[in-house]
């Protein structure tokens, strides 16, 4: 009862996060904050799924997890090192 | 199977005389020798069989749903057609080697030689309808390989165009009338399709039949209008010539009809249309053959008159026509091939083939002319030689025709005209050429050639003799047997060379003395036929016809085609929806099916919602392009959301490492494009593209919704049930891939395989100007490899190389699989080269990424090969269950094998490809590039 | 949920037709990759919508649809592959035509057509 009730509760909040770093998405102003709002993004996925996963009681997503925050962590880097450089690969 | 080994034998021998090509000259001579040797050795064997009555039958099954069988069959037709084909053949094989210059390492002659002869061997003894159509089409190929066999002569390309063209076409109808003889007789057997004469001759269908099989067997014969072809076609190398106009390609035909015979002959039609085409086109060949000034083109059209000559025959529809057919394919055959290499003789002694320049040669090469002479006759039809006793034969045959009740008396008149002709003809060819007064400006003073160039010819020469001297001991059993597969039973006939002053014979003496008094008379002959004779040819028309169809493609394709993509994609786009809005506006359509649709969640509303609004902002920050490129993450980011909502947890890993991926890939693009400044856009395509653009989106809504609210019967029940007692796996997803859909999965990494090889192709040597700052004019950062993310990184490697691997081992059970562990694998090495650079990763990575793509590509092949080897089915799993600590049941299929191959593969070639674009503008092969001081 | 799934797949298809219609390789390129989303959600939802239910044995039935699902994995891959070609290309053509334009034919640059050698032959 108390778990069913604080997921939806974190289920919540996590949706209005991830509404929040949309719309620091949308208005920037800076392609820099753009990056950091996407990168933020996934991280809040990252708990969704995994509040998620014990919402429908499955380890399925967790591995969706697990690649969503490696992935998250080098396209962030990646929009970085373009920014700083241009050319990714040098 | 000793039958399919004579087809066999020159069709791989064929690869023989390539690869002995650098020992020399004789070497590829030798293999293509022993190679037919081999094959005729094993027709010899067989022969006593057949000759004694015995037909030898193989039957294996190819493809039964079809009715296409591996069926052969040696009978007495086969056996002649074999033995002239590979006789003649080894005698041509002798006669090339000598013929082709010296520098023509022969190696692609002699290969191009032997596919043509199996091609050939595969037409007269294939049992199936279909399997002869096949080997049908391989001689209209490998011809027009030889006859194009320079290629750099632009005749030599036009005559083996208009060949393909005629004798391609030719099959193509003759597929057509197979398919409905086999629907009439219910089965391609050849076997079947012979025994059901009756039944095919009365069937409505009959004369469609006829008339499409009768196109592909005119048109390989050369028959009238068709002919053009093979005076064309002149222009091969003359052994070839020797050996397509002789024994083989223009044989194919009227094997065809012998072959057919017991099917279609003895009716009206088919007397008229065959017996009509033929004798036709032996007037019309032997006519023109006196014109032609040309060597070879003299004896081309001799060649088609002697095609009618045999196609009348047949179209005779009588026993002792179809003997005396069979009789005529071998002779004409044999004088045919002696005389197109003593004219080879000619041309290469003299350095021309035109009759008015060559004369009074007896002097220079006694030999040769007495040869040629010998050869000549007996086409001509002189007694005491083959070509003699078979004219005879026919003679006699056209004075016993009474297939036109009052006018009978015209065949003989017209048989005996052809007669004048042909003795006509070949009077020119001996006396123009050996005598007649001096050689006329010759390029080349002649002389014999050398010994063993002679020698086929001698051969072919000494045989025209023997049969026309002793036929009764040398062809009649062959003759006999060869008859009798076509009639079922050896007529009565008598092979002597006296049959006492019959009406054949006077015919034989008018034809004779006629000829030398026309050849006599020629000048005015030329005289009157420059005159009169049309100066139309099929020839031109077929190249006229060539011409304007290429104008008018030409034309349309400038009427329609503005060069512009962007057209074509609005044409392909509009096309389309028109088509697929048709049937939905005129059909019953209804949106929603029946299926109860799913409720409504907040969570699949908002990801829905945000991938849409995204979506759309990609399509409006386009022009800022870094930040299209945040935006499209988004987009790619919400579509694995919805892969994962939608119990779809596969997808959605493969989703998001793509999706990393691609983004790397587009900012490594994004470095050297600019972009160019915006074009103005008319308003009008503005309004076009968004009206095409909506109504697309609308239509593909529609069709989604409605198709999502239907339930259709789907196999995957069975995938589900299988799964785990065939595939040994419990994700269902991944068992599909490596096991039961094994086949494509090997052809789709196969595919990416390609992509790679393609992108590296395109990278080669590519320069693009780099830019010294972002749009904004902010110049580039003079950190490389900023210390932080350097150490960030590297830990990161070994965690996504074990999270591959995890994900490789488990994903027969779990989420996962090759695919995705390969794309994990690939974004860990990607982060090293971000954060460390090239050099860096380069000095401790060395392994190849092409060998990566080759040797998993070969390990998801021969896992499938390896099921072969226990008599299963290609790509049929084995499995093992090893339990492993901590990663739980392993299932140890041989899937795993197939699924690390696929790993491979997909690693490698997004590292290609990432890598070949990291790489640009930098030096390739070196380690150290001179950018990358670390 | 199947309507909204169907609304975002056609604004999907929408934009991405939209964006292969432009002029600019780069957006071509983005269209493409918008268009790939499109099919792959298309087909993976001709497979019908289920919560929760992946095809896992282990997991119990009932299972949703895997056919789609393992013909949309292969679908990634390779429309990557195909994403980078196009983007190679355009690499390529703006090297070779210096442009990024689709319809950038480089007529200027070289002028020699391939048919005018052929059709000399059938003089």
């Amino acid at each position: 009862m108390i778990l069913s009730l604080s997921i939806y509760a974190a289920l919540a909040m996590l949706a209005v996060a991830i509404l929040l770093n949309l719309w620091r998405l949308a208005i920037g102003p800076d392609d820099t904050d753009r990056v950091l709002a996407l990168d933020t993004l996934f991280i809040n996925t990252i708990a969704l799924l995994v509040v998620l996963g014990i919402h429908f009681d499955t380890t399925v997503y967790f591995e969706s997890a697990l690649v969503l925050a490696l992935i998250g962590f080098i396209g962030t880097a990646a929009f970085c090192k373009y920014q700083l450089r241009g050319d990714l690969i040098e | 199977m000793p039958i399919a080994a004579i087809i066999l034998l020159p069709l791989l021998g064929a690869a023989l005389p390539p690869l002995v090509a650098r020992h020399g000259r004789p070497a590829p001579a030798w293999a293509a020798a022993l190679v037919t040797s081999a094959a005729l050795a094993i027709t010899l064997w067989l022969t006593p069989q057949v000759l004694a009555g015995g037909e030898i039958h193989s039957h294996r099954d190819w493809i039964p749903l079809l009715g296409l069988s591996l069926s052969f069959r040696l009978d007495g037709l086969a056996l002649l057609f074999v033995l002239l084909i590979t006789g003649i053949g080894l005698l041509v094989f002798l006669y090339a080697f000598y013929y082709l210059p010296a520098k023509d390492g022969l190696g692609r002659f002699y290969a191009l030689l032997l596919l043509f002869q199996g091609a050939m061997l595969g037409i007269v003894l294939s049992d199936n309808l279909l399997l002869l159509l096949i080997f049908w089409e391989l001689t209209s190929l490998s011809s027009f390989l030889l006859i194009a066999y320079n290629p750099q002569t632009r005749v030599a390309r036009q005559g083996a165009r208009m060949a393909l063209a005629i004798t391609a076409g030719g099959g193509l109808a003759l597929l057509a009338g197979f398919l409905l003889l086999g629907a009439i007789v219910g089965s391609f057997e050849l076997s079947v399709v012979l025994a059901s004469g009756d039944l095919v001759r009365e069937h409505p269908l009959h004369l469609p039949a006829l008339l499409l099989i009768l196109a592909g067997a005119f048109t390989k014969s050369a028959q009238f209008p068709f002919h053009f072809w093979l005076p064309n076609a002149m222009s091969a190398p003359t052994p070839v010539s020797a050996y397509l106009h002789s024994a083989t390609m223009v044989k194919a035909g009227v094997f065809l009809l012998a072959r057919l015979f017991p099917v279609f002959s003895g009716t009206e039609t088919w007397f008229y249309l065959v017996g009509g085409v033929g004798m036709f086109t032996l007037l019309f060949g032997a006519y023109i053959a006196i014109f032609k000034h040309d060597l070879k083109g003299l004896l081309a059209y001799s060649t088609i008159s002697h095609l009618g000559l045999i196609t009348f025959l047949f179209g005779l529809g009588t026993p002792l026509g179809a003997v005396a057919a069979l009789f005529h394919v071998g002779n004409h055959a044999v004088f045919k091939a002696s005389l197109f290499m003593a004219a080879g003789i000619i041309d290469h002694e003299t350095g021309t083939r035109d009759m008015r320049q060559i004369n009074g040669l007896w002097r220079f090469m006694p030999y040769t002319a007495t040869l040629a002479m010998v050869a000549a006759a007996a086409m001509a039809g002189v007694p005491l030689l083959n070509g003699f006793l078979s004219k005879e034969m026919f003679f006699a045959e056209t004075v016993h025709t009474d297939w036109l009740g009052p006018l009978n008396w015209l065949i003989p008149t017209a048989a005996t005209l052809a007669g004048i002709f042909a003795v006509a003809y070949s009077m020119r060819f001996i006396h123009d050429v050996f005598f007649n007064g001096a050689p006329i400006d010759l390029p080349r003073t002649p002389h014999e050639p050398p010994f063993w160039m002679k020698i086929p010819v001698a051969v072919l020469v000494a045989a025209c003799l023997l049969i026309g001297i002793v036929p009764a001991q040398t062809v009649r059993p062959i003759l006999d047997v060869g008859v009798d597969s076509l009639l079922g039973f050896s007529p009565d006939f008598s092979l002597a060379i006296w049959h006492g002053l019959s009406l054949p014979f006077l015919m034989s003496l008018i034809a004779l003395l006629g000829g030398l008094a026309l050849y006599s008379q020629r000048q005015r002959l030329f005289a009157a036929h420059d005159r009169y004779f049309p100066r139309t040819s099929g020839a031109a028309a077929f190249q006229y016809t060539v011409l304007r169809v290429r104008q008018l493609a030409n034309d349309l394709i400038a009427r329609i085609d503005n060069e512009s993509l962007r057209r074509y994609v609005a044409w392909l786009i509009g096309t389309t929806i028109v088509l697929a809005a048709t049937p939905l506006l005129l059909g019953d359509f209804h949106l929603a099916g029946e299926r109860a649709p799913t409720p409504l969640d907040g969570i699949a509303a908002t990801i829905l919602l945000v991938l849409a609004v995204a979506t759309l902002a990609t399509v409006r920050v386009r022009r800022q392009r870094l930040r299209a490129l945040i935006v499209i993450s988004l987009v790619g980011l919400m579509v694995t959301l919805t892969f994962i909502h939608f119990s779809a947890p596969d997808l959605a890993l493969t989703q998001l490492s793509v999706e990393l991926i691609t983004t790397v890939l587009m900012l490594l693009a994004l470095f050297f494009l600019p972009g160019d400044p915006a074009l103005s856009v008319s308003r009008w395509r503005h309004r076009r593209d968004l009206t095409l653009a909506a109504v697309a989106g609308l239509g593909t809504a529609i069709v989604a919704f409605a198709l999502m609210t239907r339930t259709t019967p789907s196999i995957s029940d069975y995938f589900l049930a299988f799964s785990k007692p065939f595939g040994g796996g419990q994700n269902v997803v991944n068992v599909i891939l490596v096991d039961f859909r094994g086949l494509d999965t090997l052809g789709e990494i196969t595919v990416l395989a390609i992509a790679a090889t393609a992108i590296v192709a395109l990278l080669w040597r590519l320069r693009l100007p780099i830019r010294a700052g972002d749009p904004t004019g902010r110049p580039w950062a003079d950190d490389r490899h900023p210390l932080i993310m350097a150490a960030m990184s590297r830990p990161l490697l070994p965690l996504a190389l074990t999270v591959a691997v995890f994900i490789l081992l488990r994903g027969h059970n779990s989420p996962g699989g090759g695919f995705i562990a390969g794309l994990v694998a690939a974004v860990g090495l990607i982060l090293q080269l971000l954060a460390s650079g090239l050099a860096w990763t380069e000095a401790r990575l060395r392994v190849s990424y092409f060998a990566l793509v080759g040797v998993g590509l070969l390990l998801a092949a021969a896992t499938g090969l390896g099921s072969l080897a226990f008599d299963r089915p290609f790509l049929t799993s084995a499995t093992l269950h090893p339990h492993v600590s901590i990663l739980g049941d392993l299932e140890l299929a041989s899937a795993l094998a197939f699924d690390i191959g696929v790993f491979l593969v997909v690693l490698g070639t997004v590292m290609l490809i990432l890598e070949g674009l990291g790489r640009l503008n930098r030096p390739g092969a070196a380690n150290m590039s001179p950018r990358g001081e670390d | 949920m199947e309507l909204l799934l169907a609304i975002a797949i056609g604004v999907l298809v929408a934009g991405g037709l939209y964006l292969v219609l432009r002029a600019q390789t780069f957006s071509v390129v983005l269209g493409l990759v918008l268009l790939s989303y499109a099919t792959n959600l298309f087909l993976f939802a001709s497979g019908g919508l289920a919560r929760n239910r992946p095809a896992l044995i282990a997991a119990g039935p009932p299972y949703t649809d895997p056919l789609p699902q393992a013909l949309v994995l292969t679908a990634i891959v390779i429309g990557f592959a195909m994403t980078a070609f196009v983007v190679v290309l355009a690499l390529r053509a703006r090297a070779e035509l210096g442009s990024e334009h689709v319809d950038e034919t480089g007529a200027t640059l070289d002028d020699e057509s391939p048919d005018d050698a052929d059709k000399e032959e059938d003089r």
